[in-house]
């Protein structure tokens, strides 16, 4: 039950983000949408190394069944790079205001014809 | 179905719609703070898929520094 | 927007992404523990090898340390990045930082803000957490001070020279601590298999370079990321 439902919102989520990448206009709400998608994806990875009953990879004597640590590791490298990043693309959003005076790609696209 | 079953349905479909809310959201400055919540709520997830390292970098990083940058770039752009 | 051509292509994007996202997502054939596995080998011997009690934490500073290493190397290139594109400008001037009574408070609740990312850094092989959560709490704290002091204040207490020097030293840092493997006649980055001293398990002092790289990231993401938050927050830069 647990996993099923997760997949589901993985993918909801990954095409609510996408969603938003395609429609807004803003520079920084398409770095926001980015964001969302890249929380998919990283509940996806999550997701990969769940198992039903089992705990949390620190090692106890009481408990036998732990999840799988691997998507864990890869999910915590991937979350730290995403904040890089999104960094970047701010970066890059707030260059653009400062010589278009907006961050609308439309009306950047059309200063630039 | 257990209790537990049931909380992490409801705290999946709160994360659904509070990321229809941060595209959807009219103003910049709503849809960065609507994006910590979301966060916020991913973090909730990881931690119920036993995944508790993630959830505490997610918290960290999703909530706190992300915020930050992005209300940096918003106070920069004025919303343009 | 209101075209309709744009709205039908953005509808058959959608439609055909999410279709290939379920048969992807729904087509996996999962079994994560399975004997064969690499995660069975993990949970059953990361206890032994290498004495970390967080299985994530073995996973990630000592079978696969080039992971972190990469993504070390990716935080250095974004402040690289950030800081080329930030070229001049000012810090905000309307940094001014709030009333006196939050100063106060903030600082003299500062030294138990430091608990929190020092107690995570340090226990990181042994608990949840490690040198990235406790490295960006850091640079959480770095930004509650400018919030509350200015940006111009805390940036001057804390200058971008001294962040970069912590940074290119942690970096170092983690390529010394990789070399010690080497100069044992193992491989870059191995722990056990160089002879490191490991300890016991659930001990502070544990663990060989897991315990070390902990530190080390931590160092290195605080420096980094908190530059980061500094370049982004100059205000009035010129264009090229």
């Amino acid at each position: 039950m647990i996993l099923p439902a997760t997949q589901v919102v993985v993918v909801v989520v990954f095409l609510i983000g996408l969603y938003g990448v395609l429609t807004c206009r803003k520079l920084i709400r398409i770095c926001i949408s980015l964001s969302v998608m890249e929380s998919g994806l990283i509940l996806f990875l999550v997701s990969l190394g769940f198992v039903e009953g089992a705990t949390a990879p620190i090692f106890d004597p009481r408990h036998a069944v732990y999840v799988d640590p691997v998507p864990q590791a890869l999910a915590l490298t991937a979350i730290v790079i995403a904040a890089g990043v999104n960094a970047i693309a701010l970066m890059l959003a707030v260059l653009a205001y400062r010589h278009y005076g907006t961050t609308d790609i439309r009306e950047i696209w059309r200063r630039r014809a | 179905m257990t209790t537990t079953e049931i909380a992490y349905l409801a705290v999946l479909l709160l994360l659904v719609v509070v990321a229809v809310a941060t595209v959807l959201m009219r103003s910049v400055f709503a849809a960065v703070i609507s994006l910590s919540l979301f966060s916020v709520l991913t973090a909730v997830v990881f931690a119920l898929l036993q995944a508790v390292d993630v959830a505490l970098a997610e918290a960290v990083i999703g909530a706190g520094l992300s915020t930050a940058f992005f209300m940096s770039a918003v106070a920069t752009t004025r919303g343009k | 927007m209101g075209e309709r051509p744009g709205q039908v292509i953005i509808a058959i994007v959608l439609l055909f992404v999410g279709v290939t996202l379920i048969q992807a997502v729904f087509g996996m054939d999962l079994d994560p523990l399975r004997s064969d596995g690499i995660a069975a080998y993990y949970l059953d011997n990361a206890m032994s090898d290498t004495a970390a009690v967080n299985a994530v934490a073995a996973v990630l500073l000592d079978y696969r340390a080039f992971d972190p290493f990469g993504e070390a190397t990716v935080i250095f290139g974004s402040v690289v990045v950030v800081s080329m594109l930030a070229t001049g400008g000012t810090l905000r001037s309307s940094g001014y930082g709030m009333s006196i009574l939050v100063g106060r408070s903030i600082g003299f609740l500062t030294p138990f803000f430091w608990l929190f990312p020092i107690y995570v850094i340090l226990n990181g092989h042994l608990s949840p957490g490690g040198g990235f959560q406790g490295g960006v709490s850091i640079s959480v704290l770095v930004i509650v001070l400018s919030v509350a002091f200015g940006s111009e204040y805390t940036a001057n207490r804390l200058s971008l020279e001294r962040l970069g020097f912590a940074e290119s030293a942690a970096a170092l840092g983690f390529i010394l601590v990789g070399l010690v493997g080497v100069l044992q006649g193992a491989t870059f980055l191995a722990n056990a298999a160089a002879g490191v001293p490991v300890g016991h398990p659930g001990e502070l002092i544990s663990a060989g370079i897991v315990a070390v790289l902990n530190i080390v990231i931590g160092c290195k993401v605080a420096a980094g990321l908190a530059s980061i938050f500094f370049y982004m927050s100059k205000e009035g830069g010129e264009v090229r």
